[in-house]
């Protein structure tokens, strides 16, 4: 090929890529047979994650052969599954079989817990689930948080845990929750089970300090386990009072627009929700937040 | 003989060790990991002065009290697990041999003074005995000072070895076999570290002074032992053939064979190591072991004199133990473990051998032993540091474990309405009071169902004269129940905002206790 033919094949192909969109916006811009966010209610949560994934495309979709895979749950808390301050164990167990269904190499499953680990590993079911499937249930070590830097407005390094940052995809599996310092836990805030170092001194400008920091950290995928939710006392709960049963699991590929649709169980808005909102202000979401595409699906019991 | 009895040391030191390993969560009570300081033969005797009643509990210190008159010490030369350090202790520094030790021999009486001197005190209710209980000693040795050492250095090994590239996989094989089998903990820091290191330091180097220097001179165990072997039935028999080569006497661990009278045994004295038996030149082989039904006796070293002094002694020391300051603001962290007896009770029976220390470790790991606040009796008793671990909710574990009952098993959902103080906040510290920015990290963290902190939202007037909602968190007394995780917690790096005091702490009392 001539140097000639090169640029002009060139420019003839640029103007067409970027004029394309203009002719057929719609097939481009938004593929319609795969939804932003999906929402799945009425089921178990085996059944709520095989509809979810069926909706975005299957897991093969997100994950690669021989792909190393951090599936990072809630884990927090040495309470049962019914206080509904871990995420549900069979979804965790479920993901940890589609990731290997789709080829994954390695599965690993932790969380830096608040009580001590082992109690909240049995506690929480997880550990025995995810090992069901062969998922790698440890600890994490101490040796394995590195300082990373940052460069954030309010924060300029911090320690992450390297198995985090060396995995080549990361499901974030967050339990939809109460929590009183900024009304809900949810996608984002499960990220801090792989910050190290002081994480309380991260709730003071929390909004802020933690969007600094999930930059560094955000997931191929969220699957926000809403199969029971807790609706006070949380995040640590163990009041069955305050746990409500919505049989309910949201799903996407941006962190901000699920945890944006998942904030309709508690019923409050963003503005209400600091660390979303200004999530949202830092860019970090996909998608078009003002018109987000969710696909509603109601199984059928 | 002598390799059963070798085999029966190995045996039950490993045995003591895997009970020590297996004392943590998840724990289950079928075999008691306290069933080994149940087998020292002090606690039956102190606990029958502290109750006027045999307990049943200590069984295998019974059965092995009541095999003492026939057999003699055998306990200290086949069972004690200290006794097996010494004595692998002594292979190591190389302990001078029998004959060049004899001169500590007037030593004797010590062990017998140590003995009175703590039948003394506990009679006036102060049980010091526990500082010197053999097993007591050594789990202690194993809890603070061999247990952590063994795990920082396997922990930090492996890691170093997992750096090298071919070597990555193996050590990360094994850590992971240490970390989910054998030792699954975080890195334990324990203050008191050096005393408790120093004391058992002590211990062991005396081999250098003479072989099992610590049971032949002061070991109160050992007194007792040998106050109920003095008619010791089962003997040792020395023939007529025997040359007097005083080799039996050069190889006894505890110059048990009088100087000039091989023939004889110091029966208070000898713990039937059978080593005589074995340095007995095979061609003569004069020393046989035999039942006898018409024993000889062996008088104790332990003159009317020493007696009285030790007594005198005694007295005293009762008396200036409670003489002491009583700073009750020295006594203000002073934090006990929930189920844990009334004080004065607590102190009676605590042994200090930090069992309850070892298995908090792989829980919430609040306890420490503790340090001399206003007495010298607080030392090593098991205390709450709030800034280092937390009591875990779902945890009732020390009262489990615990040998003599110090500690009463609650049941688990007792145990999580038992306070075992109070929580305060400190508002000239607290982030939301110091600063009016929102913290409550401790609200997060409180485990109760209904939180113990709460927080009022008020509006707070900044300097630029925008106003900002800041949550003010306090606590509720009624709900506290002093686990310390919002101490624990509290993200100040130094002095927390919010710490915990044994106010509205709640003991239990086994006489109105169902």
């Amino acid at each position: 090929m001539k140097r000639r033919d090169f640029l002009k094949a060139t420019a003839v192909g640029t103007l067409g890529v970027n004029l394309l969109p203009l002719t057929y916006p719609n097939k481009l811009k938004a593929d319609d047979s795969i939804p932003q966010v999906v929402w799945v209610e009425n089921g178990e949560p085996e059944q709520l994650l095989e509809a979810a994934l069926r909706e975005l495309g299957g897991m093969n979709q997100f994950l690669s052969k021989g792909d190393v895979v951090v599936v990072k749950p809630n884990i927090g808390w040495a309470k049962k599954p019914e206080f509904a301050a871990n995420t549900n164990p069979d979804l965790v167990g479920a993901i940890v079989k589609e990731c290997y269904a789709a080829g994954a190499k390695e599965v690993k499953v932790f969380d830096n817990t608040c009580n001590a680990w082992n109690r909240c590993y049995q506690y929480s079911g997880i550990e025995a689930a995810a090992k069901q499937y062969g998922g790698k249930v440890t600890q994490t070590y101490n040796h394995r948080y590195k300082n990373v830097r940052i460069n954030g407005e309010a924060i300029k390094e911090w320690s992450l845990y390297q198995d985090y940052l060396e995995a080549d995809k990361i499901i974030n599996v967050p339990i939809a929750k109460h929590h009183s310092l900024d009304r809900v836990t949810l996608g984002l805030k499960n990220l801090m089970g792989v910050m190290g170092g002081n994480r309380g001194s991260l709730h003071s400008n929390f909004g802020q300090k933690l969007a600094d920091i999930n930059m560094k950290l955000l997931p191929t995928l969220t699957i926000i386990d809403a199969y029971r939710i807790l609706i006070a006392n949380g995040p640590t709960g163990g009041n069955l009072a305050d746990v409500r049963e919505k049989k309910t699991l949201v799903a996407s590929t941006c962190t901000v627009s699920a945890d944006l649709t998942a904030l309709k169980l508690f019923g409050h808005k963003m503005e209400q929700v600091q660390h979303i909102r200004i999530a949202s202000e830092r860019g970090m979401n996909k998608f078009d937040l003002n018109n987000l595409q969710v696909k509603t699906i109601r199984l059928a019991s | 003989m002598i390799k059963a009895r070798k085999v029966s040391q190995i045996v039950f030191l490993f045995f003591f060790i895997f009970l020590f390993i297996r004392a943590r969560y998840p724990y289950e009570v079928s075999l008691q990991s306290d069933l080994f300081l149940r087998f020292s033969p002090l606690i039956p005797l102190f606990d029958f002065i502290d109750q006027w009643k045999i307990s049943l509990v200590f069984w295998p210190a019974l059965l092995i009290l009541l095999f003492t008159p026939f057999l003699g010490r055998y306990f200290c030369g086949w069972i004690c697990p200290l006794g097996t350090t010494l004595d692998a202790t002594s292979h190591v520094v190389k302990s001078p041999p029998g004959r060049l030790a004899q001169k500590w021999q007037k030593l004797r009486y010590l062990k017998f003074a140590l003995l009175v001197g703590g039948i003394i005190l506990a009679l006036f209710s102060i049980h010091l005995w526990g500082y010197l209980d053999p097993l007591s000693i050594f789990n202690r040795a194993l809890t603070i000072v061999f247990y952590p050492l063994a795990t920082f250095l396997i922990d930090h090994s492996l890691i170093g070895f997992s750096r090298v590239s071919f070597l990555e996989s193996p050590a990360y094989g094994v850590y992971d076999f240490f970390k989910s089998l054998i030792m699954p903990e975080q890195q334990a820091h324990y203050q008191q570290l050096f005393w408790i290191a120093l004391f058992i330091a002590i211990i062991l180097g005396l081999e250098k002074v003479s072989r099992r220097f610590w049971c032949r001179y002061l070991c109160p165990a050992g007194a007792w032992l040998g106050f109920l072997s003095q008619f010791r039935f089962y003997e040792r028999i020395v023939g007529e053939e025997c040359p007097v080569c005083n080799r039996c006497q050069t190889d006894c661990k505890m110059n048990a064979i009088p100087d000039g009278n091989v023939k004889e045994t110091n029966k208070v004295e000898c713990i039937e190591c059978f080593n005589c038996g074995a340095a007995c030149p095979s061609k003569i082989n004069a020393i046989t072991y035999r039942w006898r039904w018409k024993p000889y006796h062996t008088p104790i070293d332990y003159t009317r004199r020493q007696f009285i002094t030790t007594s005198l002694a005694s007295i005293g020391t009762i008396g200036l133990l409670n003489l002491g300051l009583n700073n009750r603001s020295a006594n203000s962290t002073m934090i006990r473990p929930p189920g844990s007896l009334p004080e004065e009770a607590f102190r009676d029976r605590c042994i200090r051998c930090l069992l309850c220390v070892r298995i908090c470790e792989s829980n919430g790991g609040c306890l420490q032993p503790d340090y001399i606040r206003t007495s010298l009796t607080d030392l090593w008793l098991p205390a709450a540091n709030m800034r280092e671990g937390y009591c875990e909710y779902n945890c009732n574990l020390c009262g489990e474990i615990c040998p003599t009952d110090a500690i009463m098993p609650l049941d688990l959902e007792v145990k999580k309405k038992t306070p075992m103080g109070l929580a305060h906040f400190d508002q000239n510290l607290c982030i939301p009071y110091a600063r009016h920015e929102d913290c409550i990290v401790c609200e997060e963290h409180c485990p109760t169902p209904d939180k113990a902190i709460k927080f009022d939202v008020k509006d707070y007037e900044l300097a630029d004269g925008t106003t900002r909602k800041v949550k003010y968190p306090y606590v509720v007394k009624d709900l506290c129940i002093g686990c310390g995780i919002c101490e624990n917690k509290c993200p100040l790096l130094g002095a927390p905002g919010i710490f915990v005091t044994p106010e509205n702490e709640k003991r239990f009392d086994p006489l109105n206790w169902s």
